[in-house]
Parts: structure tokens; C-alpha cells; sequence
């Protein structure tokens, strides 16, 4: 089992969208895939045409087995789903004991091959649990000047952890929202890649079909496939960037 | 330590580079004067258009030059000179009038199961290497 944490802790740069798309495109790939709802803000299951719950309290708080708190989201995808309980969770997780732990012990013998986790933007005890259970953590930032120090965040974090002893695999850094006509984008584009380097995937273009397709409860695989934000940008005869490549990116690196 | 096999790790991903230098170059078009700009426009909307008709395959250098001699002599573009003849023979090809059976030979290619050997009398003379002397 292979577990991914999508993280920023500036809000609104896509990464429940970003989770969603690609815990689909896993399951589309045949893998068997759970996607985890960290944030209160209960979006996952929105994003794709489900009631919001409390999957996560009754996990964590009431102590019912992963079995009966998954909801069947897709074929070969079920998602732990979220509501303002969560909230509670982390007070509940922060009186624990081990509370850095009880997330990762709670997935451990899930029984799925990968386990996505879409992370809130905050820094608070549910983050930190969904660090500590990551293998590796997907960093989803808008190209301006905020989300890049939100990613400069997340990253200190990480180290804090990894100076502790927990070991990432690794990490990446997503561009999305991508706008490739801007003087601004080219220019933080850049320096993202200036200061970390391969790190840096090829980017999201910014595609109000991936709007559309939430406000359907559709994926984007679902509601428009071939659109600029799963192919990318066209380059001759190739494609850079969308979230095909960054499918394909995240396979190799996480090795399933 | 020549044993040792050392490989340039990447500094950033192909993709992400293509992209940024295709946007650098998008941005120094859009300083130039209009009508620079206009034309480089024009230039890649040409290439963009032509790339499905591109198509790159081995010849052999006689052949080659049969038919640039031949274009040069028709005055026509080789292209299109190229075109008739390959739509001429699938035609025949089609029609039953061209058999391949006597030039097939095995492969050992795993991706092939024929290599297609044409006999010397049916090509071209190969064109003679320019020497020093001349």
C-alpha cells in the first residue's frame, strides 16, 4: 500500500480536485484506491455526486472498522468521506495518546493498493497525522507569489518530521491553475523550478471544465476526457502537462 | 573508477522545460514589432498545418536523388512527385498488379516478419561519392 498526501496550506489552489481526479484515474488504471477526506469542509464526496458524512468521526471517534465508515465512491475507488464533524476529530485526536499516529494506523491494514488523503489547509493535529501516513505528498500550488510560500509551508513541516525520523519517499510540487499567456506565470514558473528542480510536474492548465465537471459530481474523466486539463497543452505531436502525465508521474514514482 | 557508469541526474522534468521554453519564445515574439510578429504568427500556423502531411522513412540515397534530379528537372516541388508515385503504386498494389512475393525476405527483427530486398537492376545507380580531385 502506497499512501499520498495532497497538501498546501494556502486554500484554494486544487487540491481536492486535484485528489479526486487522480484517486479516479488510479481506479480507472485498475488500482484499488481509497481516497480519505481530512478537510471539514467535506468536498470529496461532493466532487463526486455523493452526500457529504461523517466517514472520518466514526472512524477515528466512535472506533467503527474502516469496512462500514468507506462509501463505494466508483468502481475500484471508495472514499472515507467528511463533514464539520471533522472538527471534532481533531479534538478527539488531540486528547489521544500517540495522536501523531492514529490516522496511519487506522489505514495500515486497509487492504488497498493506494490511499490518497486531501488534506485542509491548516496546520493543525489532522495534518500532521496525515503527514506521518504519508509515503508521499503531492503539493498542488497556483502559480502567484501566496501559494508558492504555502508550498515553503508544507516543506518546513515535512522536514520538521523528516528530523524526527519519519521517511518520506518523496515529494512533488503540481502546478495547477496553469496559465501559460501570463508574464506572471512564466516568471514564478521559474523560479518554482529554480528552486526545486524535478520536482517541479508539469503543470494543470487552468480549464473551466473542471468547474463544470464538479458542480455534475462527474470527474473529469467522466464529464469531458479529452479536455486541456487531462491532456495538457499540445506540443507537436506530444502533450505536456494535465492530469494524464501527472497519472503517469505519480505511478512511477510511487512504484504500483 | 572507469568502471563506474555515471549519469547526469535531470535538473528539471523534459516537460516542464519544453513548456518554459516555448513560453520564453512566445514572449519574445510578443515584443517585436507587429509586423515581425505577424509573420513568425503565419510561419507557425504553416508548420502547425503541414505536420500531419510529414512523414519520415529510409530511402536509398540513389533513389533520393532520382527523384530530386527528376523534381528539379519537372520544375515541381518533390513532394508531390513522391505522392503520385506512392499513390500510383498502392493502385497497382490494390489492384493486384504488383506482386512483393519475390523480394520478401525473413526478418530477424522482432518487430518485422519480412524485409523487402530489392534486387540491384531495379534501382538506381547509386550516385558517385564527390572526390577531392573532382
Amino acid at each position: 500500500m502506497k499512501t499520498i498526501a495532497f497538501a498546501n496550506q494556502k486554500g484554494g489552489v486544487g487540491k481536492t480536485t486535484t485528489a479526486v481526479t487522480l484517486a479516479h484515474g488510479l481506479a480507472l488504471r485498475g488500482l484499488r484506491t481509497l481516497l480519505v477526506d481530512l478537510d471539514p469542509q467535506g468536498h470529496v464526496a461532493y466532487a463526486l455526486g455523493l452526500p457529504k458524512s461523517n466517514g472520518l468521526y466514526r472512524l477515528v471517534c466512535l472506533g467503527e472498522p474502516l469496512g462500514k465508515v468507506v462509501v463505494s465512491a466508483r468502481p475500484n475507488l471508495d472514499i472515507i468521506p467528511g463533514d464539520k464533524h471533522t472538527e471534532k476529530v481533531k479534538r478527539h485526536i488531540t486528547l489521544s495518546d500517540f495522536r501523531e499516529t492514529i490516522l496511519s494506523d487506522q489505514l495500515q491494514r486497509s487492504g488497498y493498493q493506494v490511499v490518497l488523503l486531501d488534506m485542509a489547509p491548516s496546520l493543525d493535529v489532522l495534518h500532521v497525522n496525515g503527514l506521518i501516513a504519508s509515503d508521499w505528498v503531492l503539493i498542488p500550488t497556483r502559480l502567484d507569489a501566496l501559494a508558492v510560500d504555502g508550498v515553503k509551508e508544507i516543506l518546513s513541516t515535512m522536514g520538521e518530521m523528516s528530523s524526527r525520523g519519519h521517511k518520506f519517499l518523496g515529494y512533488s510540487i503540481l502546478p495547477t491553475f496553469f496559465d501559460r499567456t501570463t508574464r506572471e506565470t512564466l516568471a514564478q514558473l521559474k523560479e518554482l523550478v529554480q528552486a526545486f528542480g524535478s520536482r517541479v510536474w508539469p503543470p494543470i492548465p487552468q480549464d473551466t471544465r473542471v468547474r463544470e465537471s464538479a458542480a455534475y459530481g462527474k470527474t473529469v474523466w467522466e464529464y469531458t476526457p479529452e479536455t486541456s486539463a487531462t491532456q495538457g497543452y499540445p506540443n507537436g505531436k506530444q502533450r505536456i502537462g494535465g492530469y494524464q502525465q501527472t497519472l503517469d508521474r505519480l505511478v512511477e514514482v510511487i512504484g504500483v | 573508477m572507469s568502471d563506474l557508469k555515471l549519469q547526469r541526474r535531470p535538473l528539471l522534468d523534459p516537460a516542464v522545460a519544453d513548456l518554459i521554453n516555448d513560453m520564453e519564445q512566445k514572449q519574445a515574439e510578443s515584443m517585436l514589432p507587429r509586423r515581425e510578429r505577424e509573420k513568425k504568427s503565419r510561419e507557425r500556423a504553416k508548420i502547425e498545418a503541414r505536420r500531419d502531411q510529414r512523414a519520415t522513412y529510409d530511402l536509398p540515397p540513389a533513389v533520393r536523388k532520382q527523384v530530386k534530379d527528376l523534381a528539379e528537372e519537372l520544375r515541381l516541388p518533390a513532394s508531390q512527385l513522391v505522392t503520385l508515385a506512392l499513390v500510383r503504386f498502392l493502385k497497382a498494389y490494390e489492384a493486384g498488379t504488383i506482386d512483393l512475393s519475390p523480394y520478401l525476405h525473413s526478418s530477424a527483427s522482432p518487430r518485422y516478419d519480412w524485409n523487402l530486398v530489392l534486387p540491384e537492376e531495379l534501382l538506381p545507380a547509386a550516385p558517385k561519392k564527390k572526390t577531392r580531385k573532382g
